[in-house]
């Protein structure tokens, strides 16, 4: 396999609410490789935006890395700088955008409002590349057409207000592309767009991946899109990774009962009057310490091990392990759930 | 834009229409004492005649097109009691220009403090000096002006070694009026902007140029300084206009004759040109600087087109 570009060796995230302390993340360790894409998924409240943001240090005041290394091995023939040991925000000045860029979910929002979108890409082209301005400017313009809008020239002096909400994405990512990092976090990029545009945006991130040699992290709680794109795939609850593989591995051979429950609820053709699977129960409260498995308490098949022993991971096969005692040898044998059949007789993508 | 503006002033113009005739009717239901300083001398025969001559025997829509003639001419009619038989123009050429002069420096001073007040307690929210300006606005808002003033007045006539009363010669006379007049402007403007601030601080846009790596003074003053000073924009030319008005407590306390109080003053009076001349000029400030606020938010905010339908591309 290729070369890591980033790597979180248990990291532990905390957050300070009302005098009590929450666990956010605990205990999470992650490799990420160059040039591939990473989606981390994930019900709402799991952590993932938390985990990424930890890379950037833009987690919210209340909140601090408790333990554990970020190692980020981006800038060549150096050491690798361990992220959980930045404190000042000068230091992180040169490390956001520059190194690790960020997409945020909502494009609606995420422009200022009152500056030509020009402008906004070139602050990012000035802030992190040595040009003078005609130079930014050019290039500017260069990025606006890597990233498929047209007309770039008019479209430079225009503002958010006059582009559509997928557009508005596009000019997001590039002014991601402008600080010319090396790893693109995309958390939710396609959530708040419509079925059509969610695909266009994801295609030009598969694009861009290659064409500006990107390691992409992409956090969302659409399979749909992970199947769409993702390398490899880290599943995600309760503040840590329970199962990690690549795509193929966890779609067509999942392990954990959360990672099957969760392809289970993807909405399928199904008979008329049956109710759509959900999942039982509400994620764990992580301001209490969380002891043997957490989805025992949500999943009716849990064994008794998972109520009082943390299971570690288990190797299935060199790229694909997963956090679950079903795989321990004793372990009684547990049928995948049906829709895993389909997934692999190809029904469901 | 043209026509939207052509379209806006015309509007205007009609308030001030409306509020004129308004005043102009309301006032002639005042009793007839009014256009006479001696009044209580005069025969029933020497007041009718008075009235015709004013012309206020006429009917009352000949009355007000005769009234809005004149005002075309620029006749703001004649005071009778204030300042008896001076046109009222004159009365207030020589007042407005004080106030002017007092309010402009005032607000000088006000955005020139109120401004920085604000942005740096944005800055350093919940830090000390944000806690600082937070015991300054609340001393404002919550003391009676009318305490500070005096202490002011007091303390600082001492201090400045100048009398207690305005000499418009003396440059170090305006310091205490034009100070105490600001003083409360400072806290508005310290106030609002960091409010606003702290609103835009906490927007997506604001969290991408962090994530971007622009750095937080770079994100204070490019990005969310002035998003947060466009609604505030809108109130700066009422606020410049309205300095035309006075402030009834300065100007009383150091007997600076300008502007304020002289509504009040004619009312008692029953000066009833003087108060339709100054009716006018009040309703002149709103009207216009209602109009200026709206076309400086157009400059200052790029969303919001003038006369452009919603939706247009």
């Amino acid at each position: 396999m290729a070369d890591k570009i980033l790597t979180a060796k248990e990291l532990e995230i905390q957050f300070k609410l009302r005098g009590k302390t929450l666990n956010a993340i605990r205990g999470v360790s992650l490799d990420l490789y160059k040039g591939e894409i990473l989606a981390i998924v994930g019900e709402s409240g799991s952590g993932k935006s938390v985990f990424t943001k930890s890379f950037m240090g833009l987690l919210d005041r209340n909140g601090r890395v408790a333990g554990g290394r970020i190692l980020y091995y981006g800038r060549d023939g150096e050491e690798p700088l361990d992220l959980a040991t930045v404190k000042r925000e000068k230091e992180w000045y040169k490390i956001r955008g520059h190194e690790i860029a960020m997409i945020m979910q909502d494009p609606m929002t995420s422009l200022n409002p009152l500056k030509t979108i020009g402008k906004q890409i070139m602050e990012a082209v000035l802030l992190h590349q040595d040009v003078n301005r005609a130079e930014a400017k050019k290039r500017t313009l260069k990025y606006l057409e890597d990233v498929g809008i047209q007309d770039a020239a008019r479209r430079f002096s225009q503002y958010p207000h006059e582009f559509s909400g997928g557009m508005r994405q596009r000019v997001v990512i590039a002014i991601a592309i402008a600080c010319a990092p090396k790893i693109l976090i995309c958390d939710e990029p396609t959530t708040a767009l419509d079925v059509t545009i969610q695909a266009q945006i994801l295609d030009l991130l598969k694009e861009l991946r290659h064409k500006y040699s990107l390691s992409i992290i992409l956090i969302t709680h659409d399979l749909g899109v992970v199947a769409n794109i993702a390398d490899r795939v880290a599943v995600m609850y309760a503040g840590d990774i329970i199962e990690i593989g690549t795509s193929e591995d966890i779609f067509y051979d999942p392990k954990h009962p959360y990672t099957q429950a969760l392809l289970s609820s993807l909405p399928q053709i199904g008979v008329k009057g049956t109710d759509l699977f959900s999942i039982p129960g509400t994620p764990p409260n992580l301001f209490t310490e969380i002891r043997g498995d957490a989805f025992a308490p949500r999943n009716p098949k849990a064994l008794k091990i998972d109520f009082l022993k943390t299971p570690p991971y288990f190797q299935v096969s060199p790229t694909h392990k997963a956090k679950t005692w079903l795989l321990d040898p004793r372990a009684p044998k547990v049928e995948p759930p049906a829709v895993v059949e389909k997934i692999r007789n190809g029904g469901l993508f | 834009m043209f026509k939207y503006l052509c379209k806006r002033i015309g509007r205007s113009l009609l308030t001030l229409v409306i509020i004129l005739i308004i005043v102009f009717s309301l006032l002639r239901l005042m009793p007839i004492e009014g256009y006479f300083p001696n009044y209580e001398k005069m025969t029933p025969q020497q007041i009718q005649v008075g009235l015709r001559e004013m012309g206020l025997t006429d009917p009352l829509p000949q009355q007000i097109v005769r009234f809005f003639g004149d005002l075309l001419k620029g006749d703001l009619g004649t005071s009778r009691i204030y300042r008896a038989n001076v046109p009222v123009s004159e009365v207030l050429a020589d007042k407005v220009p004080i106030s002017i002069k007092l309010g402009v420096l005032s607000m000088l001073v006000s955005l020139c403090l109120g401004i920085p007040l604000g942005a740096l307690m944005a800055r350093y929210k919940f830090r000390f000096f944000d806690k600082l300006g937070t015991l300054f606005i609340i001393c404002i808002e919550a003391v009676p002006a009318a305490i500070y003033f005096l202490y002011i007045q007091l303390y600082g006539t001492q201090l400045l070694d100048v009398g207690l009363l305005f000499d418009a010669g003396n440059p170090r006379c305006w310091i205490l009026p034009v100070f105490s007049m600001s003083l409360y402007n400072i806290s508005f403007y310290g106030m609002w902007l960091r409010r606003y601030m702290v609103d835009e601080s906490n927007k997506d846009y604001v969290k991408l140029a962090r994530a971007k790596g622009v750095s937080e003074s770079g994100v204070m003053f490019k990005h969310i300084f002035r998003n947060a000073f466009v609604p505030l924009a809108q109130y700066i030319p009422t606020a410049f206009l309205n300095t035309v008005i006075g402030s009834i407590y300065i100007e009383s306390l150091y007997s600076i004759p300008g502007m304020g109080g002289l509504l009040v003053t004619v009312v008692k009076k029953h000066d009833n040109t003087m108060v339709q001349g100054i009716v006018l000029l009040y309703a002149c400030v709103g009207v216009i600087g209602l109009l200026l606020g709206d076309l400086l938010m157009v400059l200052f905010d790029p969303r919001i087109s003038l006369g452009k339908k919603e939706g247009d591309r």
